[in-house]
């Protein structure tokens, strides 16, 4: 059953990798402006919900509701033009593409939803300098920390203004100043804009940003709004 | 004492020199460990870079056994040549053969063959035939038992009415696409043009090759090669990314940089070295399907592909050699750390300062060398060694010229940002892979103006007509009575046209001339009244008619006239063992002017009709047709063959061409051909494994990008622009260079540029390569998207 009011619900998924099973009957919701946390052990199944979720894989069966629209009935284009548009994503290592500057590692996810260069970039920058990376718009990638670069994932992800955030171990790689930084930053901003959170993670401390968890085990998530 | 007061022995402050080999030949073995025994990703690199490199030594293997392959197929064919520049026929005996030449064309491809007749009970037999054909029988290569067999040889059957009983064996045949047959007489005499054979083996020697032929030679090998070797040295480098990461993890247990270099460099000589053995192994392997692939007309049999001992041991020293320098050469330009791999920046950007100079003194040594003229004979060497400067020189601009580019590149949409910005990072991967091409177009551009400014001197105007004629036909053998019922059949043949054709013969004033004496002469030309209208312009004419035929020279007219006596008799034919035939010229015969043949030529002197001639038979008379066809019939040419092989199998039948080439020259030509085709294919093939490799270095990223909804077709066109830019630029320092070349090369013969525009095929092949490659791309980073590469788990 999905409960009323949420923005991305998923009810009894399944997927399967050749004959192992990765989701198995998994359910699951957020509200706008909620930032829940999905734990759970290694290879219990968190980032393909996660990316069964963001329509970035559809699930062997279940359905997947995003706004009151079947997000798995979605053809790819559909489903790509969404994540452009509605869902931001931060990865455990960031992810940028090494070879744009920061500033446009930023704008890019503007940029693929048809804004003009120079307001994608001037849009950009207001985050940086919200993610206090704005000294680094120049610099690539590989110039910068862990920690900024992490900063600069999230600045990414918010840019384009979304309604969902995936966020996949984004403090895994980082020391946990660094990350507690990156989860209070993002939180923020997200609560800020009311953008809902789906935060990947097995570590209790970083949950601890989260206003509800959710554990997956053996491919099953106990999401207990949903069960209620 | 205990073990703390035990003394240890104090380290040497300079290790000796034996003891820095030991380490030296450790690190190497280290290396040599890695790449054998690395694990999957260790074996996947070993792998790319021993077919990389295996493909580039079967390739410089073929073209070291290209001296030994023409040398076998010169030999072969000599040794079935019966031709000397004597022309004296030796005496008939139990071992002479009678031997016509019935060669003919089928389809574009040249069949070889001959009627033969022995003269006594033993005759001699020409390489790789068994059996003397008998009579109605033939021997024929394997190539043309095939091609008779299949459906395609159906007209040519018609051509060859004899039953096959052998197949000519190898040593008879110069390559297995050969088409020889030869088949037996009992009819055949020297009447009809046959020659006496009493041996074989007799060929004359084979014209050295003219001064500028070797100019063109020298470029097509350096052309050729230089892209080869460039690409070696680019497979060496394949997977370089990830053993760099590998590396940094060995500095992290106390590797120093010296050894890294030196592990790298054990790396590389083991692939290298497997590449060696897999070149031999592929080289091996295309040698036996040699006599089975047929590439532009060239096939080999597999015994005549030896690699050269000296160009073997050379490619087996120096493939390794490559792959040792260049690795260390790639590795100045990283620093491996404990921590990871840094690429080391390029504040300074890349030097042009040590570039430009290697391309300028390739032409200072072409411009040293001096014009090469027609008798003196020329040195390939310093030839070589110039143009190989300029070639390599422009692949070493390429790289400064990238950059320089790149770097300048800003702002356009998200696909040229990607692809712009990828190059702005790390262009030396992007120019390595493109500066084969670069080469390979620079070079061709040098050779295509070299083709255009010599073709003169190697492709002669024939002068003739060919939209009034396509065919000429001779025969000895058809008499004057048969020439109207050939012309007849020829005229009746499927697409035929018009047919011209009359028999012509000397005509002499009979009686006893002295020494000093010229006896006058002229020509008599027999054939229907029509036929003769086309040489004369004659008015009413019936069979039985004669006429004398005056040229526009009146001087010429006059001669004419001393031998064509209104009244008078007239010695033609042969003279020479036989008594003379002598003829009378009617007195009626009208005197007419001449007019111009299809061949522009003049047919003066007497004409007659087949009854004029009565029964006489005239020796030595010729039969000349010129034919005319409907060029849209499908094998009207193979018709036409056919119908002359059934009027006489020894009549000769050429096609006209307005251009007749230098067979050397074309086999030069055609040569070049077929290296640019597989060395295309090479170079395509090195691009597209870079392209790959790059790719999968960036599987995760990929993934990343598909993940917030990037469109295929972005990261498509990023990946195409990420090829023709550097693409474009390598074509542009390729017109360039090619061009200097080319005009360089033009100076060295005495010869002037005849065409400034021959690069624009070599760019319309430069952008089918982009293509070609981004196409094939597509379809793995379709696969790179997916989310796959997004599991850390």
């Amino acid at each position: 059953m999905i409960p009323e009011a949420s923005l991305l619900a998923a009810h009894d998924l399944r997927k399967t990798y050749g004959s192992t099973p990765a989701l198995d009957g998994a359910s699951f919701s957020v509200h706008p402006g909620e930032v829940v946390a999905v734990m759970g052990p290694s290879g219990s199944g968190k980032s393909t919900l996660l990316h069964c979720l963001a329509g970035i894989i559809t699930p062997d069966s279940g359905t997947i509701t995003y706004a009151g629209r079947e997000l798995s009935a979605m053809p790819d284009a559909e489903r790509s033009a969404l994540r452009r548009s509605d869902f931001g994503f931060v990865f455990q290592f960031g992810q940028l593409v090494p070879e744009l500057t920061c500033l446009e590692n930023v704008a890019l996810p503007l940029r693929l939803d048809g804004v003009k260069r120079k307001a994608a970039e001037r849009t950009a920058r207001e985050w940086m300098e919200r993610l206090e990376v704005d000294g680094l718009g120049a610099q690539r990638p590989g110039e910068v920390s862990g920690g900024q670069g992490q900063r600069v994932a999230v600045a990414r992800a918010l840019a384009g203004s979304p309604k969902v955030i995936f966020a996949d171990e984004p403090t895994g790689a980082l020391d946990s100043l660094n990350g507690e930084r990156v989860m209070e930053l993002l939180t923020q901003a997200a609560r800020t804009t009311n953008a809902a959170v789906v935060l990947v993670t097995h570590e209790a401390r970083v949950a601890a940003y989260s206003d509800r968890d959710v554990t997956v085990r053996d491919g099953r998530a106990r999401d207990l709004e949903h069960s209620a | 004492m205990n073990l703390l007061d035990e003394k240890r022995p104090a380290p040497p402050s300079h290790p000796s020199p034996s003891a820095r080999t030991t380490t030296a030949l450790r690190d190497l073995g280290l290396g040599i460990r890695f790449a054998a025994a690395g694990g999957r990703e260790g074996w996947t690199r070993t792998l790319l870079t021993a077919i990389g490199v295996g493909l580039g030594v079967t390739l410089l293997l073929l073209a070291s056994s290209i001296p030994h392959m023409l040398d076998a197929r010169s030999a072969r064919s000599a040794a079935r040549s019966v031709s000397d520049t004597s022309g004296i026929q030796p005496p008939a005996s139990g071992t002479t053969v009678l031997r016509l030449d019935t060669s003919s064309d089928y389809r574009g491809q040249e069949i070889d063959g001959y009627l033969m007749r022995a003269e006594g009970a033993n005759p001699v037999l020409p390489p790789g035939v068994g059996r003397f054909p008998a009579p109605g029988e033939m021997v024929v290569s394997p190539a043309l038992r095939e091609l008779l067999d299949s459906p395609d040889g159906e007209l040519l059957r018609e051509r060859l009415p004899y039953e096959i009983t052998g197949t000519i064996d190898d040593a008879g045949l110069r390559a297995p696409n050969d088409l020889l047959y030869y088949a037996g007489s009992d009819t055949l005499t020297r009447d009809q043009g046959a020659r006496r054979v009493s041996d074989y083996g007799r060929a004359g020697k084979s014209e050295p090759l003219q001064p500028v032929l070797v100019v063109l030679l020298v470029m097509v090998c350096v052309v050729l090669l230089i892209p080869v070797g460039i690409f070696i040295a680019t497979a060496v480098r394949f997977g370089g990314d990830r053993r760099d990461r590998r590396l940094a993890a060995l500095r992290l247990v106390g590797v120093d940089i010296r050894s890294t270099r030196r592990i790298a460099a054990g790396e590389a000589l083991f692939g290298s070295l497997l590449g060696l053995l897999a070149g031999a192994g592929f080289f091996l392997i295309a040698r036996q399907f040699a006599d089975l692939v047929e590439i532009r007309g060239i096939m080999a049999f597999p015994g005549d592909l030896v690699p050269a001992p000296w160009l073997a041991a050379l490619v087996v020293v120096a493939v390794p050699l490559t792959a040792v320098l260049v690795t260390l050469g790639a590795m100045r330009s990283v620093v491996i750390e404990p921590l990871g791999v840094v690429r080391r920046g390029r504040e300074r950007g890349r030097r042009l300062w040590w570039r430009l100079p290697v391309p300028l003194l390739g032409l200072g040594v072409l411009g040293l060398t001096g014009r090469v003229t027609e008798t003196e004979p020329v040195e390939p060497y310093p030839i070589a060694l110039g143009a190989v400067l300029v070639l390599v020189g422009l692949a070493l601009l390429l790289p400064w010229l990238v950059e320089a580019c790149v770097n300048r590149l800003r702002g356009g949409p998200v696909p040229w940002q990607l692809a712009t910005r990828r190059l702005q990072l790390d262009s030396g991967a992007a120019s390595r892979a493109v500066s084969g091409v670069t080469v390979a177009v620079a070079g061709a551009i040098a050779l295509q103006m070299l083709f255009a400014a010599t073709s003169a001197d190697f492709e002669r105007a024939t002068g003739l007509d060919t939209s009034k004629a396509q065919f000429e036909a001779s025969s000895v053998n058809i008499t004057g009575e048969n020439a109207a019922a050939a012309v007849a059949k020829l005229r009746a043949t499927s697409g035929v046209e018009a047919v011209t054709g009359s028999v012509t013969v000397d005509a002499s004033r009979p009686g006893d001339y002295g020494s000093d004496d010229v006896r006058p002469s002229t020509t008599l030309t027999i054939g229907t009244c029509d036929t003769l209208r086309e040489l004369a312009r004659i008015g009413a004419c019936a069979d039985g008619d004669t006429f004398v035929a005056h040229p526009t020279d009146q001087e010429s007219a006059k001669w004419v006239d001393k031998t064509a006596r209104k009244g008078g008799s007239v010695q033609v034919g042969e003279t020479s063992g036989t008594a003379p035939l002598l003829w009378t010229l009617p007195a009626d015969s009208p005197t007419v002017q001449v007019r111009p043949d299809e061949l522009g030529g003049e047919h003066e002197g007497i004409m007659a009709t087949p009854g004029a001639m009565g029964t006489v038979t005239v020796r030595g008379a010729t039969f000349q047709a010129l034919i005319r066809v409907d060029e849209t019939v499908p094998d009207v040419a193979e018709y036409v063959r056919n119908t002359a092989a059934r009027l006489d199998p020894g009549m000769e039948l050429f096609a006209w061409e307005e251009i007749e080439q230098d067979r050397q020259y074309a086999d030069i030509r055609t040569g070049l051909m077929v290296g640019a085709t597989l060395v295309l294919l090479v170079i395509a093939a090195s691009m597209l494994v870079s392209q790959l490799e790059q790719l999968r270095e960036r599987r995760r990223l990929l993934s990343a990008l598909a993940a917030f909804g990037t469109r295929r077709a972005t990261l498509g066109w990023s990946v195409l622009w990420q090829t023709a830019v550097p693409v474009t630029l390598g074509l542009t320092v390729a017109v360039a260079g090619g061009l200097g070349l080319g005009w360089t090369l033009t100076w060295m013969i005495s010869k002037s540029v005849a065409d400034w525009w021959v690069f624009w095929p070599m760019l319309g092949a430069g952008g089918t390569l982009i293509m070609l490659v981004t196409l094939v791309s597509l379809p793995p980073l379709w696969r790179l998207m997916r989310q796959d590469g997004l599991r850390t788990e």
